[in-house]
């Protein structure tokens, strides 16, 4: 039995080193940093639901009646309801004096259509902002609408049975009293086309930018880690440096090559997804490929470079940023342990700009995603797609810089004794008694 | 050993300092001449690699300097880098590649020219006498023909200094033999070498000069057969437990 439990000590010991703890840390870290960003960004789509803006072009007591029942569906239910006056007919403009996200018309001949047993229009405004989940669900006035049907039914049914029988047009039309006409703004462009539809068209796309991204950034990190690491460990590095061959070069082709490699990955995988998307959803029909190209929403040329500017800034970082961690290697255990605060870095954006429109985050969680460099690529296809110019730009100065200060410290480490004698514990990355400095 | 006389390695109270107070090597002063094998000998942690790192300019003294062909590792460290070639301990090489094209890689890094590359990879070849086993991964390697592999690539490119740190670690007999009588034979025709090594005998037998280093200091300074007369020793291992010995008694 003590053998078995000697065994069993030595096998864990061996297993549950730093890099799985490490592992796990980071797993319930990165839930709960994802929990918190949900909950703030469910909790603001719930408020948004309650508030609902509201224009009446019938003027009827009917649709006021309606507008009244939004204000107080029960007896113990409040809306926000925010009732205007249009000082246009032009929507995109309308959105933007309101500075509201989206609103319901109540068009002109609203009641007659109901009183004569047709089915009334309303028209449903709202504005695309973000390709991100939580942003394209529970859009405000879609609970509007909602209630609109539930009011209209209502009246129309107490006005029906109290005639006596109803008619079989009567019957269909108590079922869907209210057909709505969506328009979707999209930097003040206006479309005849639901949101929903939008982003359903977009969602395999915009899943896509963001998961090559990902993957580049994580391959081409290992990458490097491990050259460095074997060089450093294989004592190849001391060889070269010792060669009469410039650091930088040495430095810059290291990178090059990552970077090559990551891009060639990245292209199989572009590959791979785009035939699976294409597979999965099949191609856009044509109205909404027209519908999306009006909007601006298509991946052009430009669109593409925008994005591929940021792409290759955040690659070089990375591959930067994993130079540096590879010089603290000592063993090939550690290199691979050292890829884990780049892991975190990485994984963090990318999941929350899939969920959530980072720029609409709460000040503490915004700043603290906006402090990654990599956040700035993930939401890059947001920024161009959708007109965020600033962010867009703010996000590019940062990442020069950011890329700059590694680009420093990489030259720094490689040009100085600290490649031959750092190591992860010397700077305490992962708690240990320091390593003794080599002969 | 060829004619000797002018220094082409000239290390001047060369010190390193890790941590205050700490230093692993202290105030070390040699030079090596054209043709000559000099050797540092002392245990494991006496400063033997530290000293060599900062000649080869991978690591920059705390104290000191040291100069190979009169060009200094402080002012003009891509100058030396010129001048020298440097063979780690337990050195690897890159498992991916074949053997010649490794040697044409490193040739590259040396030569000026495609000519001069050419010559370096070709005499590479005569030197490390791994035939066919040169279009084979270095993967594939054992560590004698390894060891091969980068002492021929240490000495192509006919360095001012060749410095070997512990040239013939891990290997047999047989292999440690062969790169010792090849060191020698180059040394004959006028090349230099700094060895680093903890193996007092194989010092005795390739060495022109010694230097005895422990805890950071150069302890003495001298040809082996002088400083075994001067010790009445038996060998040099022998010298090196007295003169250690008695600075351990004298308490530096």
């Amino acid at each position: 039995m003590n053998k078995f439990l000697s065994l069993l000590k030595k096998e864990l010991r061996e297993m549950l080193t730093a890099q799985t703890i490490g592992l796990l840390l980071f797993m319930l870290i990165m839930m709960y940093s994802m929990g918190g960003m949900m909950t703030k960004s469910s909790e603001e789509a719930q408020e948004q639901s309650g508030r609902i803006t509201i224009c009446d072009l019938d003027k009827t007591d009917f649709s006021e009646s309606v507008i009244e029942f939004l204000k107080h569906p029960t007896a113990d239910m409040t809306n926000d309801v925010n009732v205007f006056e249009p000082e246009s007919d032009d929507y995109a403009a309308e959105l933007k004096r309101l500075g509201v996200k989206s609103f319901v018309v109540l068009s002109q001949g609203f009641s007659d259509k109901i009183t004569s047993g047709e089915q009334a229009e309303i028209i449903y405004v709202s504005r695309m902002t973000s390709l991100a989940t939580m942003s394209n669900m529970n859009v405000g006035s879609e609970t509007a609408v909602q209630l609109i049907s539930a009011a209209v039914k209502s009246a129309l049914y107490t006005q029906k049975v109290s005639e006596g029988a109803l008619t079989e047009a009567e019957a269909v039309l108590i079922e869907a009293p209210v057909g709505v006409t969506e328009h979707t703004i999209v930097n003040d462009k206006s479309e005849n086309v639901s949101q929903l539809i939008l982003y359903s068209s977009l969602y395999s796309r915009s899943l896509f930018m963001p998961l090559v991204v990902y993957i580049m950034v994580l391959l081409g990190s290992q990458t490097m880690i491990n050259a460095v690491s074997a060089e450093k460990i294989d004592k190849t590095l001391e060889t070269l440096l010792s060669a009469p061959v410039s650091r930088l070069h040495i430095i810059c082709a290291k990178m090059l090559a990552a970077a090559v490699i990551a891009i060639l990955n990245a292209s199989v995988y572009m590959i791979g997804m785009n035939n699976l998307t294409i597979n999965i959803t099949g191609e856009l029909p044509d109205d909404i490929g027209e519908n999306l190209k009006s909007l601006g929403l298509v991946f052009d040329l430009k669109t593409y470079l925008l994005i591929g500017v940021q792409m290759m800034l955040t690659m070089l970082i990375a591959l930067s940023l994993a130079m540096i961690l590879g010089a603290f290697a000592k063993d090939i255990k550690s290199s691979q342990t050292l890829l884990l605060p780049l892991m975190f870095i990485t994984i963090i954006p990318f999941m929350a700009s899939m969920f959530t429109d980072i720029s609409g985050l709460p000040g503490m969680f915004k700043y603290l995603l906006y402090a990654i460099p990599f956040t700035h690529t993930f939401t890059a296809t947001d920024c161009v797609l959708f007109g965020k110019t600033n962010e867009y730009i703010f996000g590019l100065i940062y990442q020069i810089i950011f890329l700059i200060i590694c680009l420093a410290i990489t030259v720094k480490i490689f040009t100085s004794d600290s490649i031959f004698t750092m190591t992860e514990h010397s700077v305490g990355l992962f708690k240990k008694k320091a390593a003794p400095a080599e002969d | 050993m060829s004619e000797q006389g002018e220094v082409v390695l000239q290390v001047d109270h060369l010190s390193k300092q890790y941590k205050k107070g700490v230093y692993a090597s202290r105030d070390v002063s040699f030079d090596v001449k054209k043709g000559e094998i000099f050797a540092l000998i002392g245990p494991n942690g006496a400063g033997k690699t530290t000293t060599i790192r900062m000649i080869a300019t991978l690591l920059k003294p705390t104290e000191g300097d040291a100069k190979v062909g009169g060009k200094s590792i402080l002012t003009d460290p891509a100058g030396v880098r010129e001048g020298l070639t440097y063979l780690p301990d337990e050195a690897g090489a890159y498992k991916n590649m074949k053997g010649r094209d490794y040697l044409r890689f490193m040739a590259e890094m040396y030569a000026h020219s495609k000519q001069q590359a050419d010559g370096f990879v070709a005499d590479a070849e005569k030197i490390c006498g791994l035939g066919d086993r040169l279009n084979d991964k270095i993967g594939s390697y054992s560590r004698g023909m390894t060891r091969k592999l980068l002492l021929a690539r240490t000495i192509m490119p006919r360095p001012l200094v060749a410095i070997l740190d512990e040239p013939t670690s891990g290997l047999d007999i047989i292999n440690a033999l062969e790169i010792r009588r090849k060191i020698k034979a180059l040394a004959a025709e006028g090349m230099s070498f700094l060895l680093s090594s903890h193996n007092m005998l194989e010092i005795e037998y390739v060495s022109d000069r010694v230097g005895i280093i422990a805890k950071g200091h150069l302890l003495e300074l001298g040809k082996p057969q002088e400083l075994i007369q001067k010790y009445e020793a038996d060998n040099l291992e022998d010298v090196f437990e007295l003169v250690v010995m008695k600075k351990d008694i004298k308490g530096w």
